[in-house]
C-alpha cells in the first residue's frame, strides 16, 4: 500500500492524526476521569488529572434503584426502532431519487431540503397535541414516529449522495454480464453504500439517543423515561447538581453508541463487502 | 391558636364528610357519584426534585387514601429541568394532565395568568387564610382570583467563616454599613489567594444584588395606572447599585461575569469570607463527598443579612407553590390533597427537614439553632420579583444578569441602570 | 413492472475515465416504481410533521400564548408577529452576528473534517483507528456531559486551560474566557467545531471509500500529482456527500442554541453574545409566546434558504444535468 513517494505525506498525516486524537479525546477523558471522583475533587483549584484515589461511588449512585436500567431499555427500544425504520425508508427513497427520473423528483428533493431547514424546536407543542389525538402519548410508537421524522430528511438526503456517488455504469457493466437489474444493484452498488449506511445509521442513532425535548413532553410516566430524561435527575437546583453522577451516567450512556458503531461497522463494511466480492 | 382551631375544624369537617361519603356509598353502591362525595379516582400529584422528604410523601399518600376510601394518590416525581415545557403540554391535555402540581414560585405567575390552574380563592380561608405566606399568595393572584398556594419557602442568608472574622478582629455585622465594611476588611485582610472574597458576589448574581436595591429603598420595577416600568434608575435604586458595585469591586474575588452556582466549591477552597446562599448549602459543605467537613466546615457561622436599619434586609424569596390543574377531572379530590399538603402535620414534616413552612405560625418548628433563626429572620422581610405580566420575559432576556455583571466590571451605575430600565420597559407589560 | 433498463449507456467509458459524471441514468418516465419507493418516507413525514407544520404556519398569524394553549380562543393578528419581528433592530444585529458566526463555524468544521478524512487515507492503520476511535468517542459523548466538561475546562477559577497556561508561565490566573464577546465566540467555536467535526470526518471518509482505487492508480501512472488527483478524481466522487454535509453545517450552525445558552449562563454578557438561536428562544418558546415563536421559525427558514441558495442552486443544477 505505502508508496515510497508518499512517505513525508504519511508522517505528516500521522502527526496530525495523533494531535487530532488528543483534542478529540480530552473532554471525553475528562468526563470519565470525573466519573470516578467525589464532587469536591471534580471542581477544585488544583485539577485531578487521573482518578487515583477515586472510587465507584458515582456508579453506585447510578445503579441505585432500577431507573437507569429501565431508561436504558426504553432508549434502546426507541432508538433502534428509529434507526431501523429510518434507514429502510430512507434507503428506498434514496434509490428512487438517484436511480430514477420521474415527475415530482425535483420538488421532492426541494421539499426534503426545506423540511430539514425548518427549526423544529417550536414544534413540540403541536406534536404533543397530535400524539394526544392519536392516543400515542407515553408510547414507544409515538416517540419513534417523531424521531423517524426527525432524522429521515437528513438520512434520505445523505444516502442519496452516497447512491449518486456510485457510478451507474458499474451496474450497467454488471447487467451486461448477465445480472438482472435487481441483482446488479444489490451486488455492485449496495456494498459500496455500506459505509454510507453506517454513517447515516450512526448519525440517526446519536440523534435519537440524545434527544431531550420531545421525550420530555411525550414520555411523562416514570417507567417510560429515556436516558437523557433520567440524566436530569442529577441536576436538582435545590440540592446542587451531582456532577459525579452526571459524568458517570454520561459515560454509561455513551457506551451503547460505541457498541452500535462497532457492530454495524463490522457487519456492514466487513460482511457485505466480502460478500460482494464473492458474488 | 386561631389557626389550630381552624385546622381542627377543617379536619373534623373532612372526617364528617368522609364518613358521610362512606355511608352514601353504602346505601347505593352502584349509584353514579351521588350527593357531594367525589367519585373515587387516582389523584396524580407532581412533585419536583427531591425537596419533599420521603416521610411527607408517605404521610400524604396514607392519609389521603384513608380519608378517601376507594381513591388513591400517586406522587410522580418531576425534575426542575424541563418542568415548564412539560407543564405547558401536559396541563393542556384532558387525558394526561396531573391533578395537583408543584411549581416554582417565580414560574407560577406565567401559568396562573394563562388559566392553567383552577381558582382556589374560595378555599383560601380553609387552607390557612392570613397565615399563608402572603407574598406567595399575592404572586399567584390575578384579578382577585388566587390560583396557587404556597408549598414551602426558602430564603438566602449569610454564611461566614468564624475564624477569619476573628482574625480580622471583626464582630458579626448588625447593619448594612457594618456588613459592607466587614466584607471589604476581610478582603484586605486576606491577600491570598488572589481571588479571595470578603463577600463572594459573582457578577451575574442579581438575585442577591436585588437586596441592595430594596434595602436602599429602590425597586426593580414599579406599577402606576396599570403600566409597569423599570425603576432601576431611581435615585434610591442607583444608591443600592452603587453599594453592590462597591462590594463587587472592593470585596469580591468571584468571577466578574460568573454565576452563583456551586458556592461550596470556592468556600471549601478557602476563597470565601462571607457568602449569601440558601440554607441547604450547609449540608453540602459538611458532606465529605462534596464539601470540606474536616476544615472550613467547622468554621461556619450564619446570620441573616442586616438591613440599613438593623432589621433583616429584604432578600429575594424562593420556594414552591402548589396548584390544581384546571383540566383535572377530580377537582374535589385534588382540593382535598392540597388541603392535606397544607395541613399542620404535613407542613411540620417539611419544617423539620429545614424547609420554611407555608404557614407563618409553623415557622418556630424550624427549631431554634442559629440556622433556624437566620432562616426565620431572612424570611421575615423577604420580597418577590415584581408581579408584572412580562417579568418572565425580563428574566429570560437576562437584562439583570447583564446589568450586575457590567456593574462588577466597573461600569457607571446610573448609565447602566438607565439602559436596563429602557430594555425592561419594552418587556414588563407582556 | 416495466424493466427500466432499456436505456443507452450514455458515455459510460468517458465517465469512467474522468472519474465520474455520476448519478441518474435516463429512465422511462411512467414507471410507478420510484413513486412506490417514496411512499414510506412520505407517509412517515406527513404523519409526523404534516399537522405540526401546517399549525406552525397558522400560529404565526395568531396571538397564541400560554393562555391559548390552555383553552382561550386565539386571536388572528395578521402579520403583527412578523412586523414586530422585523422592526426589531436588535434582531438584525443578532442576525448579522449569527450569519458571520455560522459561516466561520461551518467553514472551519468542513475544512477540519474533510481534511482529517482525506488525511486518514494516508495514515498508518494504527493511527487511523486511534483517530477514528477518538472522533467516535467525542461524537458519542452525551451533549450534557460535553457542554459541562468544556465549561469546566474554560472555567475562570478552576479551569484546566487557565491552570495549564499559568503553569507554563503565562498569566492566566482568574482569566475569564467569556468576558469579552470575541473571546466568548472563540470558546463557542472551539466547542461547536469539536462537536461537529466527527460527523463530517466520518461521513466524508465513508464517501471516500467509494473512490475507485484503480482510477487513482491509473491517474498516478498518467503522472497526475496529488492535487490533480484530488481535483479530478476524488472531489467529483464525493461531491454529492460534501454538498449535503456542507449545507447541514450551515443549517445547524445558523440555529446553534445549547452551546451559546450554556455559555451565557456561565459568563459573558448576554446582550453582546446573543445569536439567533438564543435570542428567538427567549422571544418565543422560552416565554410561552408560541405565535411569535412560529413567526420566528418561518423567519429562520427564509433566512436559511437565502443563506444556502447559492449552494442549493449549484446542487439543483447538478441534479438537472445528471
Amino acid at each position: 500500500m505505502s508508496r515510497p513517494a508518499a512517505r513525508p505525506l504519511r508522517i505528516t498525516a500521522n502527526v496530525i492524526g495523533v494531535l487530532a486524537f488528543v483534542v478529540a479525546i480530552f473532554p471525553v477523558y475528562w468526563m470519565v476521569n470525573s466519573s470516578f471522583l467525589p464532587r469536591n475533587k471534580i471542581r477544585n483549584p488544583v485539577p485531578t488529572w487521573v482518578p487515583f484515589g477515586g472510587d465507584l461511588d458515582n456508579y453506585r449512585t447510578v445503579f441505585e434503584g432500577d431507573q437507569f436500567l429501565n431508561a436504558m431499555k426504553m432508549s434502546l427500544i426507541v432508538t433502534l426502532c428509529t434507526v431501523l425504520v429510518a434507514l429502510v425508508f430512507a434507503f428506498v427513497a434514496a434509490v428512487a431519487l438517484s436511480r430514477f427520473r420521474f415527475r415530482g423528483r425535483m420538488s421532492f428533493i426541494v421539499t426534503l431540503l426545506v423540511i430539514q431547514m425548518i427549526p423544529v424546536e417550536g414544534l413540540f407543542i403541536s406534536q404533543y397535541k397530535m400524539l394526544e389525538a392519536m392516543d400515542l402519548l407515553n408510547t414507544v410508537i409515538g416517540l419513534t414516529l417523531l424521531y423517524v421524522a426527525l432524522v429521515l430528511p437528513f438520512t434520505v438526503w445523505t444516502l442519496r449522495g452516497f447512491v449518486s456517488g456510485v457510478p451507474y455504469e458499474l451496474e450497467e457493466a454488471a447487467m451486461m454480464d448477465g445480472c438482472s437489474r435487481m441483482q446488479a444493484f444489490f451486488r455492485v452498488t449496495f456494498p459500496l453504500l455500506a459505509p454510507g449506511l453506517v454513517a447515516t445509521g450512526v448519525f440517526g442513532f446519536i440523534q435519537a439517543w440524545n434527544e431531550f425535548t420531545l421525550a420530555l413532553v411525550v414520555m411523562t410516566k416514570e417507567d417510560k423515561e429515556t436516558l437523557p430524561l433520567w440524566l436530569t435527575t442529577f441536576a436538582d437546583v435545590n440540592r446542587g447538581t451531582d456532577w459525579g453522577g452526571i459524568m458517570a451516567g454520561s459515560t454509561l450512556i455513551a457506551v451503547p453508541v460505541i457498541i452500535f458503531f462497532l457492530v454495524v461497522q463490522g457487519r456492514m463494511v466487513g460482511g457485505l463487502t466480502s460478500g460482494a466480492v464473492k458474488g | 391558636m386561631r389557626i389550630k382551631k381552624t385546622l381542627a375544624g377543617a379536619a373534623l369537617a373532612t372526617l364528617a364528610l368522609t364518613s358521610l361519603a362512606a355511608c352514601g356509598s353504602d346505601s347505593d353502591s352502584d349509584g353514579d357519584n351521588s350527593g357531594d362525595a367525589p367519585k373515587a379516582a387516582d389523584i396524580r400529584v407532581w412533585l419536583n426534585g427531591t425537596d419533599t422528604p420521603q416521610e411527607a410523601r408517605d404521610w400524604l399518600k396514607t392519609t389521603f387514601e384513608e380519608q378517601n376510601p376507594g381513591s388513591t394518590l400517586t406522587i410522580e416525581e418531576q425534575e426542575w429541568d424541563g418542568l415548564v415545557e412539560r407543564l405547558t403540554t401536559a396541563l393542556s391535555s384532558d387525558s394526561e394532565t396531573p391533578d395537583v402540581v408543584e411549581i416554582g414560585n417565580t414560574q407560577a405567575p406565567t401559568f396562573t395568568s394563562a388559566g392553567a390552574f383552577s381558582p382556589l380563592t374560595d378555599e383560601l380561608e380553609a387552607l390557612g387564610g392570613d397565615d399563608l405566606l402572603q407574598g406567595f399568595v399575592d404572586g399567584a393572584t390575578v384579578d382577585g382570583e388566587t390560583y396557587a398556594v404556597p408549598y414551602y419557602a426558602g430564603s438566602k442568608y449569610i454564611f461566614y467563616r468564624k475564624d477569619l472574622l476573628e482574625k480580622a478582629g471583626l464582630e458579626v455585622p448588625t447593619t448594612m454599613d457594618e456588613f459592607v465594611d466587614a466584607a471589604v476588611a476581610l478582603k484586605q485582610d486576606n491577600p491570598k489567594p488572589a481571588n479571595f472574597s470578603g463577600f463572594w458576589f459573582p457578577g451575574q448574581d442579581w438575585r442577591n444584588g436585588a437586596t441592595f436595591i430594596w434595602d436602599a429603598g429602590g425597586d426593580l420595577a414599579v406599577e402606576s395606572d396599570g403600566e409597569w416600568s423599570g425603576s432601576l434608575s431611581s435615585a434610591e435604586s442607583v444608591a443600592g447599585l452603587e453599594r453592590a458595585q462597591q462590594l463587587f469591586v472592593e470585596a469580591s474575588g468571584a468571577p466578574k461575569d460568573g454565576n452563583e452556582a456551586d458556592p461550596w466549591t470556592p468556600f471549601c477552597a478557602g476563597e470565601v469570607g462571607m457568602m449569601s446562599t440558601p440554607g441547604w448549602v450547609k449540608g453540602l459543605i459538611e458532606d465529605p463527598e462534596t464539601g470540606c467537613p474536616d476544615t472550613f466546615a467547622k468554621e461556619i457561622g450564619v446570620f441573616a443579612l442586616p438591613g440599613s436599619d438593623g432589621s433583616p434586609a429584604p432578600v429575594l424569596l424562593g420556594g414552591s407553590d402548589i396548584a390544581i390543574a384546571a383540566k383535572s377531572a377530580n377537582q374535589e379530590l385534588a382540593q382535598k390533597a392540597v388541603a392535606l399538603m397544607l395541613s399542620e402535620d404535613y407542613q411540620t414534616i417539611l419544617a423539620e427537614n429545614g424547609l420554611t413552612p407555608a404557614l407563618n405560625s409553623l415557622a418556630p418548628l424550624l427549631g431554634d439553632d442559629e440556622y433556624a433563626q437566620a432562616t426565620i429572620a431572612a424570611a421575615s422581610n423577604a420580597k418577590l420579583t415584581p408581579a408584572a405580566p412580562g417579568w418572565a420575559t425580563v428574566e429570560g432576556s437576562r437584562v439583570l444578569e447583564d446589568l450586575f455583571s457590567a456593574l462588577a466590571q466597573g461600569g457607571d451605575p446610573a448609565d447602566l441602570a438607565a439602559d436596563a430600565d429602557e430594555q425592561m420597559n419594552g418587556q414588563l407589560n407582556g | 413492472m416495466s424493466d427500466p433498463v432499456a436505456s443507452t449507456s450514455t458515455g459510460a467509458q468517458t465517465g469512467a475515465q474522468t472519474g465520474t459524471q455520476t448519478g441518474t441514468a435516463p429512465r422511462p418516465r411512467r414507471s410507478p416504481l420510484p413513486y412506490a419507493l417514496l411512499v414510506p418516507a412520505v407517509a412517515a413525514l406527513l404523519l409526523a410533521l404534516g399537522y405540526p407544520l401546517v399549525r406552525q404556519v397558522v400560529l404565526s398569524f395568531q396571538d397564541f400564548g400560554l393562555a391559548q394553549q390552555f383553552g382561550k380562543p386565539p386571536e388572528w393578528v395578521g402579520l403583527d408577529n412578523y412586523t414586530s419581528l422585523i422592526t426589531d433592530d436588535y434582531l438584525w444585529l443578532v442576525t448579522l452576528r449569527s450569519i458571520v458566526f455560522c459561516l466561520v463555524n461551518a467553514v472551519l468544521t468542513m475544512v477540519i473534517g474533510v481534511g482529517l478524512a482525506l488525511l486518514m487515507r494516508h495514515m498508518s492503520r494504527g493511527i487511523r483507528i486511534l483517530l477514528q476511535t477518538g472522533l467516535l468517542l467525542a461524537w458519542a459523548m452525551p451533549i450534557v456531559a460535553s457542554l459541562t466538561v468544556w465549561q469546566w475546562l474554560f472555567d475562570t477559577n478552576y479551569g484546566v486551560i487557565n491552570y495549564l497556561l499559568t503553569q507554563i508561565g503565562f498569566d492566566f490566573e482568574g482569566h475569564s474566557w467569556l468576558l469579552r464577546p470575541l473571546s466568548f465566540f472563540f470558546v463557542a467555536t472551539v466547542i461547536i467545531v469539536w462537536m461537529s467535526v466527527p460527523f463530517v470526518a466520518f461521513t466524508v471518509y465513508a464517501a471516500l471509500t467509494q473512490v475507485s482505487e484503480e482510477l487513482i492508480e491509473a491517474a498516478e501512472i498518467d503522472g497526475a500529482g496529488p492535487a490533480a488527483r484530488l481535483r479530478h478524481i476524488i472531489f467529483p466522487t464525493i461531491k454529492p456527500v460534501l454538498m449535503v454535509v456542507g449545507i447541514l453545517q450551515v443549517i445547524w450552525d445558523l440555529r446553534v442554541f445549547s452551546q451559546i445558552y450554556i455559555l451565557q449562563k456561565a459568563g459573558g454578557s448576554t446582550h453582546d453574545t446573543n445569536l439567533l438561536g438564543t435570542y428567538i428562544y427567549r422571544l418565543g418558546i422560552g416565554t410561552g409566546e408560541f405565535g411569535m415563536a412560529a413567526a420566528v421559525a418561518i423567519f429562520m427558514l427564509v433566512l436559511t434558504v437565502a443563506l444556502t441558495s447559492p449552494y442549493l442552486r449549484v446542487m439543483l443544477k447538478q441534479e438537472k444535468e445528471a
